[in-house]
């Protein structure tokens, strides 16, 4: 009688079965209801129909407006944090990366919550009161609270690994310390830039909890948009976040995404 | 060889969630599983809010329930309490049957041994609206009993996804036939008539009837939950449905964050001046007031979609839940609610008053409807295809006995269909112990629509116009003017969702686009720079006096 062959490879197996059911299955899934109609015969009728609609384009736009602004706002407060926490000799600089980085282990649903009522006791300040009904303003400030940690780790760990003799180098060549920053660390940090980018844009095109709860449901974006068709109609739904993949994927590889060793370098979390 | 069987040990053991996944199942015995699927907070779940009038309690010698007076919670005193019930809760949920009210479920488990003599372990979940319930059953999510609203049982019905009730259930006789004997005349004449509304099925011929399908749960209509420190009933009245739409009330008026109710408000701000221009006594009155409540058709649907926009502009939300909270702390003034939510939120804002009465906490807050007519809605239990029958009429007749409706409806707020047994039924005895006063002819408040022939409690000016008991018990008048939600077919479904979609939608403005244009340039040249930068001499300066660039030599390459 033969023992079956183990090997190494065996032990990928589960992550196989789990790519497979997981990741591949649903994509078809979510293609084949795209191009079905209701009857399951094929169809480009939602294709046309999403492209027709001058309000969807508008939505799609809109959530890539919106996602665009809180990723530079993110970026804007989280690069010169990285920064001074990378550079600084402080021995309990740990405490203060933590700080910033806390939020993420409470319930993110609470911290909305919270912030909209946050949001409640300042609109009935006197001079505030406009803030009740500004709705994009709320939701990027949402989007900006939540997503903050997810920019500054990988910005944090990538400076951290740049080597200090750059900077000695940089200055015994008589750069000044501007000149330093924009030709030393910006370009060696840009890894960084780009996973904290991408961490940020692509859940802040689709997290719709905080554009409900903060935007008062006055906001829609694309994320909105795919769960409120999957109440009633699977195949528009479908289309939809077929459209969103592929504007995803755009932007992934727009950004260099796809490379692998800037990936390697700039996960982190 | 050894690392290989460790390899394929690991291998299985990442296997092994997966099988638990598929496979798992708690294994606590019980003859008999009930798979209930019910709307969030829609029963009483036990604790500190429950109102415990169980078969064990007497009613005093007014036909009251006996209480402690503070409204909610009473301390069972041990002496009534049926000791074996004790022993039993206390085991089966841990907790001192005396500090909390027990779960309606627990009770369920409980009298169905007792009754049927077999065990019974409920598996409870629960749903957020209509829809996602009905995404469920299509998936082949198996239940025992649904819990979805009028127009989602018609629809249900006529895709012939449910089980008949047997005909044994409406035997009055049968002494554990709760539900046909306590049920409301009112509420049995709607689910025999189908409200008025036709249930079309491809293949048979014979009429769908509620009846056969669906056993009632609670009912209620709609309305505005309004502050009248802000809000003056009499200009409601004026405006009617049109408050969505005024000015006046900008940005401190709520819609409903889904396509049914929203849709309908935006018929009743449409179409209100015809709604009021009908004859009231004329025969088609309700026929006439339903057509237009559930008109789908490409006109109308061209003729709302300017108004849903304007209200869309007007509203503070759309909002699911936030409303009630919004409404007792004063965000806003006006929020379009069902009635037992709106019961909930006028019970809400009421507790902030303290015990001298002194209101600085407390608010207000008042229940109007629209004269023109608003919703009249339904929440019924019905069973899917494949349901364990038996079991799940047993949980519709428990949930019928009157101390369980109104255990229910004080929990949630919402109003049973039940109204009880004889000439003093049980409901009218707990609506007169929650809102009733001194016996004034004045005061008399006509509940005979529901109750049957005479019946009527006498409360204060204002629980009969605009407060709780107006809301729980609509006054006749109200209900004359309602209309019930139709189901839409496929085709005016595509039609209304795309109505909404277009109306959540963003719409770009002129000065939008241009800031739009701006950032897409300004970000594709920085992608550009980052990619290919460089390649070009962008940061590259002169160099300073007396050094010289040195062309630059491409690394070596390993190979």
């Amino acid at each position: 009688m033969k023992m079956p062959r183990f090997s190494r490879k065996t032990l990928c197996i589960p992550y196989a079965v789990f790519l497979v059911f997981f990741v591949i299955v649903p994509m078809l899934v979510i293609l084949f209801y795209a191009f079905t109609d209701k009857n399951m015969h094929i169809s480009f009728q939602n294709f046309i129909r999403f492209f027709s609609d001058p309000t969807k384009l508008s939505t799609i736009v809109y959530s890539l407006v919106i996602a665009l602004i809180t990723t530079v706002v993110c970026l804007v407060i989280a690069y010169p944090v990285a920064y001074i926490l990378a550079r600084s000799k402080m021995k309990k600089k740990f405490v203060i990366l933590m700080l910033f980085v806390l939020p993420m282990w409470i319930n993110f649903v609470l911290r909305v919550n919270a912030l909209r009522e946050l949001f409640n006791l300042l609109s009935g300040l006197e001079g505030l009161e406009g803030l009740g009904s500004a709705n994009y303003f709320k939701t990027v400030f949402g989007m900006v609270y939540d997503f903050l940690p997810f920019m500054i780790l990988p910005l944090y760990t990538t400076m951290l690994k740049i080597d200090k003799s750059l900077y000695e180098a940089s200055a015994d060549l008589g750069a000044n310390a501007f000149t330093t920053f924009m030709r030393v660390t910006v370009p060696l940090s840009i890894p960084g830039i780009m996973s904290g980018v991408t961490m940020v844009f692509l859940p802040s095109m689709t997290n719709y909890v905080v554009s409900d709860m903060l935007g008062n449901a006055k906001v829609t974006i694309i994320g909105k948009f795919i769960y409120e068709y999957f109440g009633t109609d699977w195949h528009m739904g479908s289309m939809v976040a077929l459209v969103l993949l592929i504007v995803v994927f755009i932007s992934t590889w727009l950004s260099g995404g796809f490379k692998s060793e800037e990936n390697v370098r700039g996960t982190t979390i | 060889m050894k690392k290989r069987l460790f390899s394929a040990a690991l291998a299985a053991l990442m296997l092994l969630p997966l099988l638990f996944a598929f496979g798992g199942c708690a294994s606590k015995s019980a003859d008999i599983v009930l798979r209930v699927y019910n709307w969030e907070e829609y029963i009483d779940e036990g604790g500190s809010g429950t109102f415990i009038y169980d078969e064990l309690h007497e009613l005093d010698e007014n036909g009251k329930p006996v209480l402690d007076g503070k409204g909610g919670h009473v301390h069972i005193d041990s002496d009534i309490v049926d000791e074996d019930y004790k022993e039993w809760y206390e085991q089966t949920t841990g907790k001192k049957l005396s500090e909390e009210g027990p779960e309606l479920l627990d009770d369920f488990c409980l009298w169905y041994e007792r009754t049927y003599g077999q065990s019974i372990r409920v598996e409870y979940s629960t749903f957020g609206t209509n829809e996602d319930m009905y995404n469920e059953i299509v998936l082949g999510n198996e239940y025992d009993l649904l819990c979805p609203s009028d127009y989602m049982i018609m629809k249900l019905a006529a895709e012939d996804r449910l089980e008949k009730y047997d005909e044994s259930f409406f035997d009055a006789s049968i002494p554990e036939n709760y539900y046909v004997r306590n049920v409301s005349p009112f509420i049995a004449e709607k689910f025999e008539t189908n409200a008025g509304l036709e249930i079309r099925k491809d293949k048979a011929d014979e009429p769908i009837l509620w009846k056969d399908y669906a056993a009632g749960y609670m009912w209620g209509t709609t309305g505005f939950v309004y502050n009248p420190k802000y809000v003056k009933e009499e200009d409601l009245k004026t405006l009617g449905w049109t408050t969505f739409t005024s000015e006046k009330y900008k940005n401190k008026i709520t819609a409903k964050d889904n396509v049914r109710d929203t849709y309908f408000a935006a018929l009743g701000v449409t179409y209100q001046d015809r709604l009021l221009a009908l004859d009231e006594n004329a025969e088609n009155y309700v026929s006439e007031i339903t057509r237009i409540f559930n008109a789908t058709d490409e006109n109308t649907i061209a003729e709302v979609e300017p108004t849903l926009m304007s209200i869309k502009k007007n509203i503070y939300s759309f909002e699911t839940d936030t409303g009630k909270s919004d409404m007792v702390n004063g965000k806003i003034w006006l929020n379009y609610a069902w009635s037992g939510d709106a019961v909930y939120a006028l019970n809400l804002a009421e507790s902030g008053m303290d015990e001298e009465g002194n209101t600085s906490n407390a608010v207000e807050l008042d229940y109007y409807v629209p004269e023109a007519g608003t919703n009249l809605w339904f929440d019924g239990w019905v069973m899917p295809k494949g349901a364990n029958k038996q079991a799940a009429q047993a949980f519709v007749n428990f949930l019928s006995m009157p101390q369980n409706a109104m255990r229910n409806s004080y929990y949630i707020g919402y109003t049973s269909v039940i109204s009880g047994e004889g000439e003093e039924p049980a409901m009218l005895s707990y609506a007169d112990y929650l809102y009733g006063e001194d016996e004034d002819p004045e005061n008399y408040y006509d509940l005979s629509y529901f109750f049957g022939t005479d019946a009527g409690i006498y409360a204060g000016e204002e629980q009969r116009t605009r407060r709780q008991l107006y809301a729980q018990f609509p006054t006749p008048d109200v209900i004359a003017h309602c209309a019930v939600m139709d189901y839409y077919d496929a085709d005016a479904s595509v039609r209304i969702n795309e109505l909404w979609s277009r109306v959540k939608a963003e719409t770009l403005d002129a000065w939008a686009i241009v800031v739009i244009c701006v950032t897409v340039v300004v970000i594709t040249l920085f992608i550009v720079f980052v990619k290919f930068g460089n390649k070009f001499d962008f940061f590259r300066r002169k160099p300073k006096k007396g050094y010289r660039l040195v062309k630059q030599e491409s690394p070596p390459r390993n190979k």
